[in-house]
C-alpha cells in the first residue's frame, strides 16, 4: 500500500547504487547556514503551503482532539446502517456504531504509527546516511551495501510475511509501526549519503577538520543543519508512507490487532460489505482522510523541496509581455529610425544596436543593460569589457533574444545588416523567424563548454543537429563531411565526433563549440567568455584559431570578457561596460594609451602586468613583447595554427 | 566492463541477502510452524513423508538438533533445485508450481501497468516541467492525492462504480472462468477485459509520482547551460524539450525506478486481493490466511527475485542511456 514516490528527494539521487556523480550534476543547492541562515530554511508562503499546513492541521487536531468530544466508538445499537444525518452526522456501520467517533479513534491511531515510524526512519536513514557518507572508506561501503540491498528488497511482502509469522495476539501497534521503519528507511539513506558525501568536501567543512574539530561536532554543527530540509522532506515522506502501507496491511487482516486505525476501520467496511449496500458515508471517510492528509503532507513537501533546490520555485508571474518580448516576437513600437550602416573605420556594419534598455522584473526591477548603442563593421572583434553583473552577458543574449522572463527588452533595437543587403529587425522577428535566424547568421559560444554541450549525445549528433534542423536539404552524407571538415578546422581528430563531452579535455570541449558556432557559415559570433576556464596556453591557442578564422571567414565577433588587457590585444573596438551602461566605446589603441573613463582605468590598473614599463603581457604566456595591440595581432596571426 | 560487472555482483549479494533474510524469519518468529504444516497436511490427508517434513524444516527451521550452519547450507541446495516444499492451502501442489501458475498473471499486469505508468508519467512530467509557470503545473499539486489515496480503497470505489453499478467491467478474476486458459485470441481478450480494471487502479495510483519526479527534473535541466546553447542553436523546441531537457532529465527517474518499482509491487499486491486476480499478491495473502508457511516463503523469495532482476535490467538499460556510467571503462 506503499504508492508514493519520494519525489525530489530520491530523484535527486540520480545516480544509481554505488556510482556516485552518474547525473547530470544537479544536485540540490545546499547553503552553509549561518546564524543568518535559518530564516532562508524556513519554507516561503505560498498557497500550496497554506493549503497543506492546513489540511494536515485540521486533521491532526481532528484525530487529537475528535475522540475526547465523540462518544463510545463500540456502542452497538440496534439502528443498522443509517446514512448521514441528525445525531450521527456520519451515519453508522451496520451495528449501528457511530462512524464519526470511530473515525475520530481511527484518525489517532493512523496518526500515532505514521509519527513513530516517520520519527524512526529518519533516525535510521540518519544513521546509515549520514555517518557512512562522514566516515567514508569500508564503514561506508559496508553502510551504502546496506542500505541498497534493503532498498531493492521489496518492503511490503516481507512485511505481510512478517507479520504472517507473529500471532495476532503479539502484533501490537509499535510491532507494526517498528517494521514498517525496518523496511522504509533504505531509500531516504541513499540520498542522505549522497549529499553528506558532497558536503563533507566543502571547504568550510575541511576548514573544521583542520581546526580540530571532533567529528560528532562537525557532523552535528556543520553538516546535519544542511540536511535539515531534506530531512524534513523525507520525514514528511515516510509519514505518508506509514499511513498508508498500514493501512494496507489492516485491510488485509495483518495490521495491529488491538488499535483502531483507519486501515482496520476500511477492514471492517470492506467485510461489513459497506460498498455494496451504498454505505459511502462509512467506506469513503477513512479513505479520505488518508489521502487528504497525505496530499497536505506533499503540498508542505513542495514548499521544502524549493528549499533544498530553489531552481524548483514557480517562477514568479511576469505577464505575458515580458514572454513575448523574450521569446514570441509581437507588436512591438518599432521601424526605429535608420540605423547607421558603415562603423567607424568606415566599413560596413553587421549588426546595431540601439538605445537598447533589458530590465530585470520583479518585486524590485534591475536595470540590466541601460540606454547601450554599438556598432558591429563586418569581420570586427568588439571587445566588451566589465566586472561581473555589470550587464555584458546580458546584453550580449538580449542582441540573440536569448535572455529569460524575468529580463525583459523594454526599449531599443537591434538590427541585423544581411550579406545581400536586407536589414533584420531582431527585437521584431516572430518566433519561427527568430529560430531560422539563430545560429545560421550569428551563433554563439558560451563560458565553460562542460556545461555547454549536452552530456548525454554525442558530438556528432550535437553538430547534425544544427545541419538537420536549418539545412535540411543536406544529405546523410553531406552533413558527416561538413561536421569533420569543421571539426578539423578548429584542430580536432574528426574521429572524436563520436565522443561524448565528458571523454574531452577542456580544451578540446571549447574548440567543438568553436567548431559548431562555424557550422552554419554565420556573419556574427557572439563568444561569452570563451576561454576563462581553460588554462593559459589552451587559451592562447584558441584566441589565435579565433582570429585565423575570422580572417579567412570573415564573421564578425564580439568578445565578451572581464580580461581587458586580452581584449585590448585582440579587438579592433572595445566598450567598457559598467552597471548596465557603456562608460567607454573606442578602439582598442585609444582604451590602451588614452583610456578617458577612470573606471577604464581603474580596470587597466587592475592588472599589475600592465602598468610595468615592459613585458606587458607577460601572462599570456607567449614569448615576446606586445605594447601595441595592433602588433599584437600580427604576431598572433603570423605565429599561425600551431 | 565495470559497471556491469559491479551491478551483477550486487545483485547477487541482494540475492543472498534475500536468500538469508527468508531463512532467518521463520527462525526468529514465535511459533512452531513446521508442526503447524505438518498437522494441516495430516489433516487433508497428505501422507506424513519424512522427505515432505525435512524440506519444510530447512525452510522454516525447526529444534532438530541440526547445527544452524548445515540447515543454512541444505537451505540454500534446496532453494537453488528450486525446492520451496508442499504447499498446503494448495494441496498436494508444490509451492513452486503454484508460483508458477501465479506468475506470469503478476508480471503481465504489473509489468505492463508500470510501463503504462512511467511513460505516462515521464510524458506528463516532460510537458509540465516544460510549461512551467503555465496552467498545466496546476496539475502537479492535485497528482499527489491521486498519490496518497490507498490502492485497495481506489480499487474498491472503482469496483463500485465501473464494475457493480455501470457493469463495465467484470468484478473479480483474471479472466472468464467458463474459458479454459491457453493462447487464443477469446482468452486473450477475456484477460484484457478482466486486466483493465486493476491495471487502471496502479497506473493512476502511481503515475503522480513519476509525474513529479520528471517535472522537477525538468525544471532543474532547462536552467542548464546545454539547453541555452541548443536555444541558440535555432533549433526547434519540441527538439530541445525531447533530446537536450528530457533526455537528461529522465535519467533520475530510471535510476530511481528501483525504489519506485517495490511501491508499485506492495501496491499491487493489495489490489490484486481487491480484484480476486489469480496473481501471486492473492496467492500470498491466501498463505498468509491458511498459514502455509512454505507457500508465503517462495512467494517472497520469488517477488523478490522478480524485482532484483527487474531492477538488474534497468541498470544495465541505464548503462546505455548514460554515457557517463561508461566513463573509464572503454
Amino acid at each position: 500500500m506503499t504508492n508514493i514516490n519520494p519525489s525530489a528527494g530520491a530523484v535527486e539521487d540520480g545516480a544509481p547504487p554505488d556510482t556516485p556523480g552518474g547525473t547530470s550534476g544537479a544536485g540540490p543547492a545546499v547553503r552553509r547556514t549561518g546564524t543568518s541562515g535559518w530564516r532562508a530554511m524556513l519554507p516561503r508562503w505560498s498557497p500550496k503551503l497554506g493549503v497543506g499546513l492546513g489540511l494536515v492541521v485540521a486533521i491532526a487536531l481532528f484525530g487529537v482532539l475528535g475522540p475526547m468530544a465523540v462518544g463510545d466508538p463500540d456502542t452497538v445499537r440496534d439502528i443498522g446502517m443509517t446514512s448521514p444525518g441528525g445525531e450521527f452526522w456520519l451515519g453508522t456501520t451496520q451495528t449501528g456504531q457511530d462512524v464519526l467517533a470511530q473515525l475520530a479513534h481511527a484518525t489517532r491511531g493512523s496518526l500515532q504509527i505514521g509519527l513513530l515510524v516517520g520519527v524512526l526512519a529518519t533516525l535510521f536513514s540518519a544513521v546509515f546516511g549520514v555517518i557512512g557518507g562522514y566516515v567514508g572508506g569500508a564503514v561506508d561501503e559496508g553502510f551504502s551495501l546496506f542500505s541498497n540491498v534493503m532498498l531493492v528488497i521489496p518492503g511490503l511482502p516481507l512485511v505481510i510475511v512478517i507479520a504472517g509469522f507473529v500471532p495476532v495476539e503479539r502484533r501490537g501497534w509499535w510491532t507494526i509501526a517498528v517494521v514498517l521503519a525496518v523496511t522504509g528507511w533504505a531509500a531516504s539513506a541513499r540520498v542522505l549519503r549522497a549529499q553528506t558525501l558532497s558536503l563533507r568536501n566543502r571547504d568550510y567543512v575541511a576548514a573544521a577538520k583542520v581546526a580540530g574539530e571532533k567529528p560528532w561536532r562537525i557532523i552535528s554543527v556543520e553538516i546535519l543543519p544542511n540536511l535539515l530540509p531534506l530531512m524534513a522532506s523525507q520525514f514528511v515522506f515516510a509519514v505518508i508512507l506509514a499511513i498508508l502501507s498500514e493501512a494496507g496491511l489492516s485491510f488485509l487482516g495483518l495490521g495491529a490487532s488491538n488499535s483502531p486505525t483507519l486501515g482496520t476501520m476500511l477492514y471492517y467496511a470492506q467485510n461489513g460489505f459497506a460498498l455494496q449496500y451504498g454505505a459511502w458515508w462509512w467506506f469513503g471517510p477513512p479513505g479520505l482522510v488518508i489521502a487528504l492528509f497525505g496530499c497536505g503532507l506533499s503540498l508542505i513537501n513542495f514548499s521544502i523541496d524549493e528549499i533544498i533546490d530553489p531552481r524548483l520555485r514557480t517562477v514568479p508571474a511576469t505577464g505575458r509581455r515580458a514572454r513575448r518580448t523574450a521569446e514570441g516576437g509581437g507588436p512591438r513600437k518599432r521601424k526605429a529610425s535608420p540605423a547607421p550602416r558603415r562603423d567607424a573605420f568606415g566599413r560596413d556594419a553587421v549588426l546595431t544596436v540601439e538605445n537598447l534598455d533589458v530590465v530585470y522584473r520583479g518585486e524590485r526591477p534591475t536595470h540590466a543593460v541601460k540606454n547601450v548603442s554599438l556598432t558591429l563593421g563586418r569581420g570586427e572583434i568588439l571587445g566588451l569589457a566589465g566586472e561581473s553583473g555589470c550587464g555584458k552577458t546580458t546584453l550580449a543574449y538580449a542582441i540573440n533574444r536569448l535572455h529569460r522572463p524575468p529580463a525583459e527588452v523594454t526599449s531599443g533595437t537591434v538590427v541585423f545588416h544581411d550579406r545581400d543587403g536586407t536589414d533584420i529587425d531582431l527585437l521584431a522577428l516572430e518566433k519561427e523567424e527568430l529560430r531560422a535566424f539563430r545560429w545560421s547568421k550569428l551563433s554563439m559560444v558560451f563560458q565553460g563548454a562542460m556545461n555547454a554541450l549536452n552530456p548525454v549525445i554525442s558530438i556528432r549528433a550535437q553538430l547534425e543537429d544544427v545541419l538537420t534542423t536549418h539545412r535540411p536539404g543536406m544529405s546523410a552524407e553531406e552533413r558527416r563531411e561538413r561536421c569533420a571538415e569543421v571539426l578539423r578546422l578548429v584542430g580536432v581528430d574528426p574521429r572524436r565526433l563520436d565522443s561524448f563531452p565528458h571523454e574531452l579535455s577542456g580544451g578540446m570541449r571549447q574548440r567543438v563549440m568553436i567548431a559548431m558556432a562555424l557550422l552554419l557559415d554565420p556573419q556574427v559570433m557572439i563568444m561569452d567568455e570563451p576561454t576563462t576556464a581553460l588554462d593559459v596556453v589552451v587559451q592562447r591557442g584558441i584566441l589565435r584559431e579565433i582570429l585565423r578564422f575570422r580572417d579567412e571567414l570573415g564573421f564578425a565577433v564580439v568578445f565578451i570578457t572581464h580580461d581587458l588587457p586580452l581584449l585590448l590585444e585582440i579587438s579592433d573596438r572595445i566598450a567598457v561596460m559598467r552597471d548596465g551602461e557603456v562608460v567607454e566605446y573606442a578602439t582598442a589603441e585609444e582604451i590602451h594609451k588614452r583610456p578617458r573613463h577612470p573606471y577604464t582605468r581603474e580596470l587597466l590598473d587592475s592588472f599589475p602586468s600592465l602598468t610595468g614599463e615592459r613585458g606587458a603581457f607577460v601572462r599570456t604566456g607567449e614569448s615576446g613583447a606586445r605594447e601595441r595591440t595592433e602588433t599584437t595581432v600580427k604576431t598572433v596571426k603570423e605565429a599561425g595554427p600551431r | 566492463m565495470r559497471y556491469y560487472a559491479r551491478k551483477l555482483g550486487f545483485y547477487l549479494v541482494a540475492l543472498w541477502a534475500a536468500l538469508t533474510l527468508n531463512f532467518f524469519i521463520p527462525r526468529l518468529m514465535p511459533g512452531n510452524p513446521v508442526d503447524t504444516l505438518m498437522a494441516k497436511l495430516q489433516q487433508r490427508g497428505g501422507a506424513t513423508d519424512p522427505s515432505i517434513r525435512r524440506s519444510y524444516e530447512l525452510l522454516l527451521g525447526t529444534d532438530t538438533g541440526d547445527p544452524l550452519i548445515g540447515q543454512y547450507v541444505s537451505y540454500l541446495a534446496n532453494m537453488f533445485r528450486g525446492d520451496l516444499g508442499v504447499s498446503v492451502s494448495v494441496f498436494p501442489t508444490d509451492v513452486s508450481t503454484v508460483i508458477a501458475d501465479a506468475l506470469p498473471w503478476t508480471i503481465v499486469l504489473v509489468g505492463l501497468a508500470t510501463l503504462i505508468s512511467f511513460l505516462l508519467g515521464v510524458g506528463l512530467g516532460t510537458l509540465v516541467g516544460w510549461k512551467r509557470g503555465t496552467w498545466l503545473d496546476s496539475l502537479v499539486p492535485a497528482t499527489t492525492v491521486l498519490a496518497a489515496v490507498p490502492y485497495f480503497w481506489l480499487a474498491l470505489i472503482l469496483v463500485a462504480i465501473f464494475a457493480s453499478t455501470l457493469r463495465w467491467f467484470p468484478l473479480n478474476g483474471g479472466y472468464d472462468v467458463i474459458l479454459s486458459p491457453g493462447w487464443n485470441g477469446e482468452f486473450i481478450a477475456s484477460a484484457v477485459y478482466h486486466g483493465t480494471l486493476p491495471a487502471l487502479t496502479i497506473v493512476i495510483s502511481s503515475v503522480g509520482g513519476w509525474l513529479l519526479g520528471m517535472r522537477n527534473m525538468m525544471v532543474s535541466t532547462v536552467s542548464e547551460d546545454h539547453i541555452l546553447t541548443a536555444r541558440a542553436k535555432g533549433l526547434r523546441d519540441s527538439r530541445i524539450m525531447t533530446r537536450y531537457a528530457a533526455r537528461n532529465a529522465v535519467l533520475p527517474s530510471v535510476a530511481g525506478f528501483a525504489i519506485s518499482l517495490g511501491f508499485v509491487v506492495s501496491g499491487s499486491i493489495i489490489t490484486e486481493q481487491v480484484f480476486s486476480y489469480p496473481g501471486i499478491g492473492s496467492r500470498l495473502l491466501q498463505a498468509v490466511e491458511n498459514n502455509d508457511y512454505a507457500l508465503m516463503q517462495g512467494i517472497f523469495l520469488v517477488i523478490t527475485v522478480a524485482v532484483l532482476g527487474a531492477n538488474l535490467v534497468v541498470d544495465l538499460l541505464y548503462g546505455l542511456i548514460d554515457p557517463r556510467t561508461r566513463a573509464g571503462n572503454r
